[in-house]
């Protein structure tokens, strides 16, 4: 009877299945202990994935070799994955959602500031360890640092210090500036101003331009600033809203008029694109691997380069790519330091700092705030050979030289909690 | 005037203040042209659609992807721009045929949904088959380099912008008041339901609308790709200030637009120079003092 039958198969099949599942999780049981698990939030759709895609793809690069090696505590390293959407709120949600369903083991991740902030926020009110990754602000390790927090990456001090200490060898005194109007684009702003104002105290600001983050038609600020006066200026720009600005200046003749100091238009997302509109002579900060100088400082770069090619299919590494790689090594190093992932051990092994060696260079992870000292580059804006805009006459100065001293972190926080 | 000369050096200065007027006029030209479009879909159809953005935003990756296949072939940018601008035209048909045609009746909150779901569609789409980097557009040519305006150099690729604006917006000033199509619309934004009644296809009038109203998008998105990076997020950006202007305006009037639009380009063109540390507060507070004075707009009608 063709319904006996049909039970009869169903009973078979279900028992078939039931074993094989069970088979295989056995399988899997014995063949791989539980794996130390890092809840990674951070912008995975829409206009951030050009940095967070590359910064993606060095975890998981660092995840294969620190695995391949017999994992961390002989157990491995794994990371789960969830976008903020770039919202705050969105990014505290996933942050619950992982550490009570999915039970990670600790935080990270973070591209937009306000979301680092919003995620150290929760880790203090939670006593959660999180690691801040690609956002910048040095907020998150200062004024508003506390024990739960560590960031694996440089922060905005750091670069616009060595950008701000580039630009005080140059005879300018009249300076101007373009920043986005936003909590990042004013504290880019202010350390450059405060750290070259230390080293060169004649230097005064003749125009100030603050268009709004995300603005597309720069011609009337190119145009105010054309007839400031000013010798230089700062640009705090980023990204798409860079590649505008540049794009819009050049055939006013803004660059020939104004020395070009940029924090970022050194970046390749911002080079490439930009071709041969690519601001010639602009002083910039970047990650320049294919600069023979850096080759020779650091003789294992290229060949980590290569490697990230393989994994990446072709891809040249960026910045991001660099940041992504050194987190997780940065979180396996505190985790195997400490002997286990109990966050008390952890932050102390965070609180006495420590310092690893990466294809790129030093990186000390200093103990009294938790924040990443890692070298930092400024270079100047040039053609190679094949016609293409690369960073040139790269000059290296490390972190730990240029950033404020932990005296200085402590009166910042002192100065946050009177507020 | 040594004291407004004290607080304003520039104030004397009549190539900086003709420059200034001239950026400002082609900043009002590209916003004219994306905010006539949502106007006028509007004032016909009674929809705000969010996603006339994404529109934008497609014509500028299309333009990216078109223009790379002949790079320096002098006629191939104009064929890209006018092929890129049809193409965006043509998705807006479909999805007001497929979409928007179904919602008309609903309440503003469903239009709102939709529209608002179009643009992460679109959004998600462009990443999916551009990916995520930043793409540029080379200016023609022709085009390239500056015009010297009394020692001050001018970009050439805006003084086009100059010019195709003011065409453009006399061409549908022309259809709007001159043609028998632009009387339609014209009644269409005063009373559907009787031009419906009077025997008028009204659901064919609305899909030529949009359409039009889309290549506006198109057109813009197209024209200002040379000039901006052609990246995700570029949509919300021109969303927010077409919709400025467009409040400003009058929803729903073409000639309240073009005022407007020229109004703000020339605003955030002198605010800068005034007021550089408020500057983009600006649009906001004209747009606050137009809805209190004049909650319709400078050229729209109250509702009823």
């Amino acid at each position: 009877m063709p319904s006996k039958h049909g039970t009869l198969w169903r009973v078979v099949g279900v028992a078939v299945l039931v074993a094989f599942v069970l088979g295989s999780a056995g399988v899997a049981l014995a063949a791989r202990k539980t794996p130390i698990r890092i809840g990674e939030i951070n912008s995975y759709s829409g206009l951030a994935t050009v940095y967070t895609f590359p910064y993606r793809e060095g975890i998981e690069m660092a995840l294969k070799e620190i695995n391949d090696a017999g994992g961390v505590l002989g157990r491995p390293l794994e990371f789960v994955f969830r976008d903020d959407k770039l919202r705050p709120d969105e990014a505290v949600k996933a942050a619950r959602e992982l550490v009570f369903q999915e039970r990670v083991d600790f935080l990270a991740g973070c591209i937009s500031s306000s979301v680092g902030l919003a995620l150290s926020a929760w880790a203090r009110e939670s006593r959660f360890l999180y690691f801040a990754t690609h956002c910048q602000s040095s907020r998150l390790t200062w004024d508003d640092g506390h024990p739960y927090i560590a960031h694996t990456t440089n922060n905005t001090n750091q670069y616009v210090r060595a950008l701000a200490k580039r630009a005080a060898t140059y005879p300018y005194t009249k300076w101007a500036h373009i920043s986005p109007d936003y909590e990042y684009g004013h504290n880019l702003w202010e350390e450059f101003w405060d750290y070259l104002k230390q080293l060169k105290p004649e230097v005064q600001v003749l125009k100030e331009n603050w268009p709004k983050l995300g603005e597309s038609d720069h011609s009337s600020y190119i145009t105010a600033l054309l007839q400031s006066g000013a010798e230089a200026f700062f640009s705090g720009l980023w990204g798409s809203q860079e590649i505008a600005f540049v794009k819009q200046a050049k055939p006013f003749g803004l660059f020939d008029k104004l020395h070009f100091f940029s924090a970022s238009v050194g970046n390749p997302d911002e080079l490439d694109p930009l071709g041969k509109d690519a601001p010639i002579g602009a002083v910039t900060t970047g990650f320049a691997w294919y600069d023979a100088g850096l080759q020779t400082l650091h003789p294992e770069l290229l060949d980590w380069v290569k490697r990230y090619m393989a994994w990446s299919k072709g891809k040249e590494p960026k910045l991001g790519a660099t940041w992504g790689y050194a987190t997780a090594y940065i979180i396996a190093e505190a985790i195997k330091r400490a002997g286990s992932t109990d966050h008390a051990k952890v932050i102390g092994v965070l609180d006495e700092g420590f310092t690893m060696e990466f294809p790129w260079g030093t990186v000390i992870m200093r103990g009294c705030d938790h924040q990443a000292l890692p070298p930092q580059w400024t270079g100047i804006v040039r053609v190679n050979p094949e016609g293409r805009p690369v960073l040139a006459e790269v000059e290296e100065t490390h972190g730990k030289d240029i950033v404020r001293s932990c005296e200085e972190v402590k009166r910042l926080r002192l100065a946050a909690q009177k507020k | 005037m040594a004291f407004l000369q004290q607080l304003f050096p520039w104030i004397t200065n009549g190539p900086l203040i003709l420059v200034q007027v001239m950026s400002g006029l082609s900043v009002g030209m590209f916003l004219f042209l994306v905010s006539a479009g949502m106007s006028l879909i509007f004032g016909v159809t009674r929809i705000v659609n969010l996603a006339h953005g994404a529109f934008y935003m497609v014509a500028a990756y299309l333009m990216s992807s078109l223009v790379s296949l002949f790079p320096g072939h002098p006629l191939w940018f104009w064929v890209a721009l006018l092929v890129s601008s049809l193409a965006v035209a043509a998705l807006g048909g479909l999805i007001e045929v497929t979409l928007l045609r179904r919602i008309y009746r609903r309440e503003h909150l469903l239009q709102l949904v939709l529209t608002f779901g179009l643009i992460l569609i679109i959004g998600t789409l462009v990443l999916m088959v551009w990916g995520p980097e930043n793409r540029t557009v080379p200016r023609p040519t022709a085009l390239a380099g500056s015009l010297d305006i009394f020692g001050q150099p001018f970009p050439t690729y805006y003084l086009l912008v100059l010019i195709l604006g003011p065409l453009i917006a006399l061409a549908l000033g022309l259809v709007f008041y001159r043609t028998r199509w632009g009387m339609l619309v014209r009644a269409a934004t005063v009373d559907r339901d009787m031009l419906g009644a009077l025997g008028v296809d009204v659901s064919r009038l609305f899909t030529q609308v949009f359409i039009l109203g889309s290549w506006l998008a198109g057109l813009g998105g197209a024209l200002a790709a040379p000039v901006v990076a052609v990246a995700l997020g570029m949509d919300a950006e021109v969303l927010i200030n077409a919709f400025v202007v467009v409040v400003i305006g009058g929803l729903g009037s073409f000639a309240g637009s073009l005022i407007s639009a020229l109004l703000v380009g020339q605003l955030q063109s002198f605010g800068i120079l005034i007021f550089p540390a408020i500057s983009i507060v600006l649009l906001f507070a004209l747009m606050a003092v137009v809805l209190i004075v004049r909650p319709w707009g400078l050229l729209g009608r109250p509702e009823e």
